[in-house]
């Protein structure tokens, strides 16, 4: 595993430790506020609601009964649940490798010598910096069935639109196109990084050996940028299991469920049916299954490390 | 240097005697812009009336203040007064926070008679009163004059029942290629409360007189729903669209709150109409209704919440009520100021529209006041939607949802 690189060798250890140990009130004033910070707003809240999902509580009433593994065991049992984590899994899965393919395609193209680069950039990239929810208002316009450009380009075509967000087959289909179009910047961003940081002689080197393009984007950019695929798909995934505010702004986990993705039926349990215990343990499984996932990644791909 | 340190001390003691004699009376609201401002002025002159009474009034934005109130209950750090959502009450008055107020309203001999009698069901919780309702809102129809004339009706006759409502729906359809009536098809309350309307008009309750379990699934419930499927799936006279479509002039009638009488002339290029919504023959009038309710919070100790309780009385007392009404264009919860003729006068002339929302409060219903409402609605909109889309049968939409909702109400 490359984590033994990281270890410092025994010696070292030694001798810093007298050092190290001189150090230490200062560090600690140093980490103090950071540690108070992420202890207030971010470690305690998160143990408390461990500790709520243990209980049935509305939040206001003075009375919490202690209910023990049964939220998790009616969370288990619960269709919508099932159904959360099926549209959950499709949106994450869908703009992963959407945003990811895009993302690649876009950063290629503008390896290449052309003009106007750096204004293409910033067009990509600017979803990434648009706020969510003002992307979900103005996206909630475009898919309008009648006066919605999408529409009103599929008609030129001669095709009819659907009524995008009202129709249960095709929301989750418009709330995946918004979450890639977010997301296509920031892997064009990242990916263009790592292309120029190929060195330039490998390439050389397959066009003496009389390799085509594709031989060498499919033989050294792809294996060079596996570190890069790595880290973007462990992010997207992370990030778009927990999509909330383009559900809620866009369909608000409508039609019948169909874009009712994890973090929108926490926030129904929690805040709109005030089931506080139940909510938490919804928030758990979430984590437990992130973390599943990206320790099944870093299996998989053993950090992205020597994938070739 | 000594005496005018003493006299600095001497000073503050006084200052702060006297802030800590007057009553001091945190107040937390979510009515902002306009109504925000109205409460302010009402506030400045209860203030210059009763001296020695500050009335510090904390505006919070509405979709936050459940949670504030929720957080503030839950670490004792409540304001002493506080409005809410008329939905959140069930919640509110279970959380054993609230002051009940049933002494001081005999004390004060408030003529609760003279409240509608829709609001008035919130805020009960075990036979005690908890709260006051302070503004309400209903839903009516409207409809637009111009495509009534472009499809050969009479624009100034809205239709009466359901009949009429199909009927016209379908001649607007068929002579203008215009939508017939607008549905709330997007599910959630706003889904569950219109189809309510539809519900009570045909003679079905929602749930059973002690609210213990689901009632929507009775055959009027199902006749009302049917009629909704109908007109989107049959006669195909209402679309399964975002909301939206009778602002810009697609659809011909709507139905929709009583705030609307405000907004409407400002937004629409045709003219409007009016007027309470239809319901089937061998049916009643009903509407659904929302508003505020205003409560004292436990913790305060007898002065305080009297006080409180003085400032409320004096809100909630016909004139002020008037000039509130007047002031927010929210309707009056009480027949003395729905009958007021300075009221009836202003709304005759300000806001002619808003007269059949005014004289629909008589038979706005409340929304059952249960703890479980909004996960009951949710239930209740996604089988609505389940059967507008055509997936299921009105019946089998309303058994599934009643098979839902029974375990809520237990």
């Amino acid at each position: 595993m490359n984590g033994v690189r990281l270890q410092p060798t025994s010696t070292a250890v030694h001798r810093g430790w007298r050092r190290t140990l001189g150090e230490l009130p200062s560090a600690l004033l140093f980490l103090l506020p950071t540690v108070a910070v992420l202890g207030t707003f971010n470690f305690y809240p998160a143990l408390y609601s461990l500790y709520l999902s243990l209980f049935e509580w509305n939040g206001l009433s003075p009375h919490r009964e202690f209910v023990g593994l049964a939220n998790y065991t009616r969370l288990l049992a619960s269709g919508e649940f099932w159904n959360s984590l099926r549209v959950t899994l499709l949106y994450a899965g869908g703009v992963t490798l959407l945003a990811l393919a895009l993302g690649l395609l876009v950063a290629v193209l503008l390896n290449q010598p052309i003009r106007g680069q750096a204004l293409y950039r910033v067009l990509y990239f600017l979803p990434v910096i648009t706020p969510t929810v003002a992307s979900g208002v103005v996206w909630k316009y475009l898919f309008d069935p009648t006066q919605g450009v999408v529409n009103r380009g599929l008609a030129e075509v001669g095709l009819e639109g659907p009524s995008w967000l009202s129709d249960p087959s095709w929301a989750l289909v418009a709330v995946i196109v918004v979450g890639v179009w977010k997301r296509v910047g920031f892997n064009m961003v990242v990916y263009l990084a790592a292309l120029q940081g190929i060195p330039k002689t490998y390439y050389e080197a397959a066009q003496l050996d009389g390799a085509d393009s594709w031989q060498q984007f499919r033989h050294i950019t792809l294996p060079l940028l596996a570190p890069t695929t790595f880290f973007l798909v462990v992010t997207a995934l992370i990030d778009a299991f927990q999509v909330f505010d383009l559900v809620y702004v866009m369909t608000s986990g409508g039609p019948l469920g169909s874009t009712d993705v994890l973090g929108y039926y926490l926030y129904r349990q929690g805040f709109r049916y005030s089931e506080l215990g139940f909510a938490s343990a919804v928030a758990y499984v979430m984590f437990a299954l992130i973390f599943l996932v990206t320790v099944i990644q870093f299996r998989l791909t053993r950090g992205g490390q020597d994938d070739a | 240097m000594k005496a005018s340190w003493l006299k600095a001390i001497v000073i503050t003691t006084v200052v702060l005697l006297g802030l800590s004699m007057a009553q001091k009376l945190t107040f937390w609201h979510y009515w902002d812009g306009a109504n925000g401002q109205v409460l302010q002025g009402l506030i400045e002159r209860y203030q210059k009336e009763h001296p020695g009474v500050t009335i510090e009034a904390v505006f919070v934005p509405g979709g936050e203040l459940l949670t504030k109130l929720q957080t503030a209950i839950t670490a004792k750090q409540t304001p002493i007064m506080a409005i809410s959502d008329l939905v959140a009450m069930p919640l509110l008055t279970q959380s054993g926070s609230l002051a009940p107020l049933d002494d001081f309203i005999r004390q004060s001999n408030l003529n609760l008679a003279d409240y509608f009698p829709g609001p008035l069901v919130y805020g009960m919780y075990q036979g005690k009163r908890y709260s006051l309702p302070v503004s309400a809102s209903d839903l009516g129809l409207f409809w637009n004059k111009n495509l009534f004339r472009q499809a050969g009706l009479d624009p100034n006759r809205p239709p009466r029942n359901w009949d009429e409502l199909l009927r016209y729906a379908k001649q607007i359809k068929e002579k203008t290629g215009k939508w017939g009536i607008e549905l709330f098809t997007q599910g959630g309350e706003g889904t569950t409360w219109q189809t309510q309307v539809y519900f009570w008009g045909a003679g079905a309750e929602f749930l059973n007189a002690n609210n213990t379990a689901p009632a929507f699934n009775s055959p009027q419930g199902v006749r009302a729903l049917q009629f909704l499927v109908d007109l989107a799936q049959k006669d195909k006279v209402a679309p399964i669209a975002p909301w939206g479509l009778f602002g810009r002039g697609e659809a011909a009638m709507v139905m929709d709150g009583s705030w609307m009488t405000q907004f409407f002339p400002q937004q629409v290029n045709f003219e409007l109409g009016s007027a309470p919504f239809p319901y089937p023959a061998g049916g009643r009038p009903a509407t659904n209704m929302g508003g505020e309710q205003i409560f004292i919070f436990q913790n305060a100790d007898a002065a305080t919440a009297k006080a409180a309780w003085d400032f409320i009385n004096w809100f909630s007392s016909t004139p002020v009520q008037v000039e509130w009404d007047r002031g927010t264009g929210f309707l009056p919860v009480r027949r003395s100021v729905a009958n007021d003729p300075a009221y009836r006068a202003w709304v005759s002339n300000a806001r002619p529209l808003m007269r059949p929302f005014v004289d629909s409060m008589a038979f706005a219903r409340p929304r059952p006041p249960v703890a479980r409402y909004p996960q009951i609605s949710d239930i209740f909109a996604k089988y609505v939607q389940e059967a507008l889309l055509g997936r299921l049968s009105p019946k089998d939409a309303l058994e599934r949802a009643a098979q839902e909702v029974a375990p809520l109400l237990r």
